[in-house]
C-alpha cells in the first residue's frame, strides 16, 4: 500500500481543472465555429441523447404512472389524478417509512461525514503499518453491498456472533432484527461501515494536500491540536467535505438491499425505508401507480435536498479563491 | 498532524495508538474473516453456540456445493459480460462527451453539461417502475440487456462524463492549437493529442463503472428471473434450504468466492482503484 499518496497529486490536479478559466469568450458565427458546434454536438450527441431518452422517459413517464391507479393483472389503467398522492398522506405504514428515511438520510450522512473525517484523522498519521489499517478499511467498498449485507445477517442472526460477543460481557441476547431503534441501528452501522472507507480516502486525500506551513503557522502561533484542526485544516478540506457529504445524503436513501435481505421491511412495515417500499409496492404487491407516487416523492427529495445544500455551501465552505 | 505532540510515556501512547487503529480496523475486516470462517464450517458447526472461530474441520466441500445448487460459474459470467460492456460503453459514450463538453463547448454546453449532472444525483429506485415496463415493451425482461443499458445510459455515463470533463479541463488548449497549425482535424487533435493524456482518468472511468455495474442489485432483481441469467449478487441470496433459510456456509463460501477475485484485483490494481474513486469524488 505504497501507493496512497498518490491520490494526493490526482485530487490536486483535479481541482485546479475545477478553476480553470474557461475559454476565451466570443460567440462568433464564422464557419470555424459552425464547424466546431457540429463537431462538439456530434461528440455530445450519443451520451446527452441517450440519457435525456431513457432517463428524460422515465421521469416523464414515472409521474404519468403516479396520477393513475394501475391493475398489474388485467392491465388497466384509470386516470385518479392526484390520489396515489392523497393515499400516501393517509397511509399509516407512511409513518413510519418515511421517518425511517428521514433518520437514515441524517444519520448517515451527518454522522457518516464526521466518522469518515474522524477516520482520515486518525489514519492520516506517518507510523510504520499505517497502509495495513487504510486498507482494512477500505476493504469493506470492495465487497458487494449485498454480500456485505448477507455477512452482516450472519452475524446479527439470533445466537449468532455478535450476540456472543456481547455474551462475553454478560449482556444481551439482544433481539437486533426484530424491529424498533435497535434495527435501525444495526442497519445503519451496515450502511455506513460498507462505504465510509472510499469517503475515508477521499478525504485523506485533501487533508495531504493541506500545505504543512499553515499547520506550523498556526502551531507557532500557539494554537493547539485541535484548534489548529478546526481553524486550519478543516476549511481547507471542507469543498471535499461538502462533497461527500452530498454524496453521502444521495446515497443514504438507497438503504435497500440490507432492508430486504435481513428483515424484508418487518415486522410488518417497522424496518422499511421509502426505496424498499417503491420495490415492495410495485414489485410485490403490483401497486403500480402508487409505487410510482412513492418514486416521485423520492426523486424531488433527493433533488430538493442537494439543492438546499447547494444552495447553502457558500455558509460553510471556505474559498481561497472567491 | 501527528499525535505525537506529548512527550513523557512515548511508547504507552503509541500502543495506545496501535490498539486504536487495530480496533477500528477489525469492525471493518473482522465481518469479512467470519464470513471466510464460516464458509469452511460444517452446518452443524455453524449452528453452534457459542460459535467456534476457527472451524474444527476445514469443510472446502461447501465450495463444491456452491455450484451443485445454482449455475454460478455461469452467473458470475453474466456478472463479468455485464461488467465489461458496461465499461466499453461507459468509454465510448463519456469520453468524447467529456472532451466536447471542456475542450470544444459547442453553444449551451453548460446546459447540457448540467443536465447531465442531474443524473449522479438519480436515485435508481425512483426510475425502477417506467424503466421496468420500458424494458417489457422493448422486450428485454430476463436478458441482460437492462443491466448493461439503462445502467451504462443514465448512472455510469453522467459520473464518468463529469471525471472526462475534468481531466480534460487540465490540458491547457494551446496543446490542440499548436497541433491544429500543424494540420490536424479536430478528430485527430482529440485522439492522438489528448486522449493520451488522460489515461489515469480514464482508470478511474473503468474503476468507477466495473464497480458500479458489479454491486447493481436492484436493477438484476427487477429485470432477471431466470437462474441462468442472474447477475452474482442476485445469485447469493439464492443459496437456502428447502424451506427459505439461509445455508450459512454455503452462502458464506459464495459470497467469499464472489468477494475473491475483486480482492486480487485491487491487490494488483490498488493504484488504480484508489486513484479512480478519489477521482470520482472531486471537489464540487
Amino acid at each position: 500500500m505504497h501507493s496512497m499518496n498518490t491520490t494526493t497529486g490526482e485530487v490536486a490536479t483535479a481541482s485546479q481543472g475545477m478553476r480553470s478559466p474557461r475559454r476565451r469568450g466570443g460567440r462568433g458565427r464564422s464557419p470555424r465555429d459552425a464547424g466546431r458546434n457540429l463537431f462538439g454536438y456530434t461528440l455530445l450527441a450519443p451520451g446527452i441523447l441517450g440519457f435525456v431518452a431513457v432517463g428524460g422517459t422515465a421521469l416523464v413517464w414515472v409521474f404519468w404512472l403516479s396520477l393513475h391507479s394501475i391493475n398489474a393483472l388485467s392491465q388497466k389503467q384509470t386516470f385518479v389524478g392526484l390520489d396515489n398522492y392523497a393515499r400516501i398522506l393517509h397511509d399509516p405504514d407512511m409513518r413510519t417509512i418515511f421517518p425511517n428515511t428521514a433518520l437514515f438520510v441524517l444519520v448517515l450522512s451527518v454522522l457518516g461525514t464526521v466518522v469518515a473525517v474522524a477516520l482520515a484523522v486518525m489514519l492520516n498519521q506517518k507510523i510504520p503499518g499505517i497502509n495495513i489499517f487504510r486498507s482494512a478499511i477500505f476493504i469493506p467498498a470492495l465487497v458487494t453491498m449485498v454480500a456485505w449485507a448477507l455477512v452482516w445477517h450472519f452475524i446479527v442472526q439470533p445466537k449468532g456472533a455478535l450476540d456472543a460477543a456481547f455474551d462475553i460481557f454478560g449482556l444481551g441476547p439482544y433481539p437486533w432484527l426484530r424491529g424498533g431503534p435497535l434495527t435501525l441501528v444495526i442497519f445503519a452501522v451496515i450502511q455506513m461501515t460498507k462505504n465510509v472507507g472510499v469517503n475515508v480516502i477521499i478525504i485523506l486525500a485533501a487533508l495531504q494536500a493541506v500545505p504543512n506551513e499553515l499547520i506550523e503557522a498556526a502551531r507557532i502561533d500557539g494554537a493547539g491540536a485541535w484548534s489548529r484542526f478546526r481553524h486550519v485544516v478543516v476549511p481547507q478540506i471542507s469543498p471535499t467535505i461538502l462533497m461527500v457529504f452530498m454524496l453521502m445524503v444521495t446515497g443514504s436513501f438507497k438503504v435497500f438491499e440490507i432492508v430486504l435481505l435481513l428483515t424484508d421491511g418487518g415486522p410488518g412495515i417497522e424496518s422499511s425505508v421509502l426505496s424498499f417500499a417503491i420495490y415492495q409496492q410495485a414489485f410485490e404487491l403490483n401497486d403500480i401507480g402508487y409505487a410510482s407516487a412513492l418514486a416521485v416523492i423520492l426523486f424531488v427529495a433527493v433533488l430538493a435536498l442537494t439543492g438546499i445544500i447547494w444552495q447553502l455551501r457558500k455558509r460553510f465552505v471556505y474559498h481561497e479563491s472567491e | 498532524m501527528s499525535l505525537s505532540s506529548g512527550g513523557a510515556s512515548r511508547t504507552a501512547k503509541r500502543s495506545a495508538n496501535y490498539l486504536l487503529l487495530t480496533v477500528v480496523s477489525l469492525l471493518f475486516v473482522g465481518p469479512i474473516l467470519w464470513m471466510v470462517s464460516g464458509s469452511l464450517k460444517s452446518i452443524n458447526e455453524i449452528l453452534l453456540y457459542p460459535p467456534t472461530v476457527i472451524p474444527s474441520v476445514f469443510r472446502w466441500d461447501n465450495y463444491a456445493k456452491i455450484f451443485q445448487l445454482q449455475p454460478f460459474l455461469r452467473q458470475f459470467g453474466n456478472s463479468i459480460v455485464v461488467m465489461a460492456a458496461v465499461c466499453v460503453l461507459t468509454v465510448l459514450l463519456s469520453v468524447p462527451a467529456g472532451y466536447a463538453l471542456a475542450k470544444v463547448r459547442p453553444i449551451a454546453s453548460s446546459l447540457l453539461f448540467i443536465i447531465l449532472l442531474s443524473g449522479i444525483f438519480l436515485p435508481p429506485e425512483a426510475t425502477i417502475v417506467p424503466l421496468f415496463l420500458f424494458a417489457s415493451k422493448l422486450g428485454w425482461m430476463n436478458t441482460l440487456w437492462p443491466l448493461i443499458v439503462f445502467t451504462a445510459v443514465l448512472t455510469t455515463t453522467p459520473i464518468a462524463t463529469f471525471i472526462m470533463r475534468q481531466a480534460f479541463l487540465t490540458l491547457p488548449a494551446e496543446f490542440g492549437e499548436a497541433a491544429t497549425i500543424d494540420g490536424a482535424t479536430r478528430l485527430r487533435t482529440m485522439l492522438q493529442i489528448f486522449l493520451p493524456l488522460v489515461r489515469p482518468s480514464l482508470a478511474s472511468v473503468v474503476v468507477i463503472s466495473c464497480w458500479y455495474s458489479w454491486n447493481q442489485f436492484l436493477e438484476p432483481l427487477v429485470y432477471i428471473r431466470d437462474v441462468n441469467l442472474l447477475t452474482v449478487p442476485v445469485a447469493l441470496t439464492h443459496f437456502t434450504d428447502p424451506y427459505g433459510g439461509p445455508l450459512w456456509n454455503v452462502q458464506m463460501a459464495g459470497t467469499t468466492l464472489s468477494v475473491l477475485p475483486v480482492l486480487i484485483v485491487f491487490l494488483f490494481a490498488q493504484k488504480h482503484v484508489i486513484a479512480g474513486l478519489t477521482a470520482g469524488g472531486l471537489k464540487a
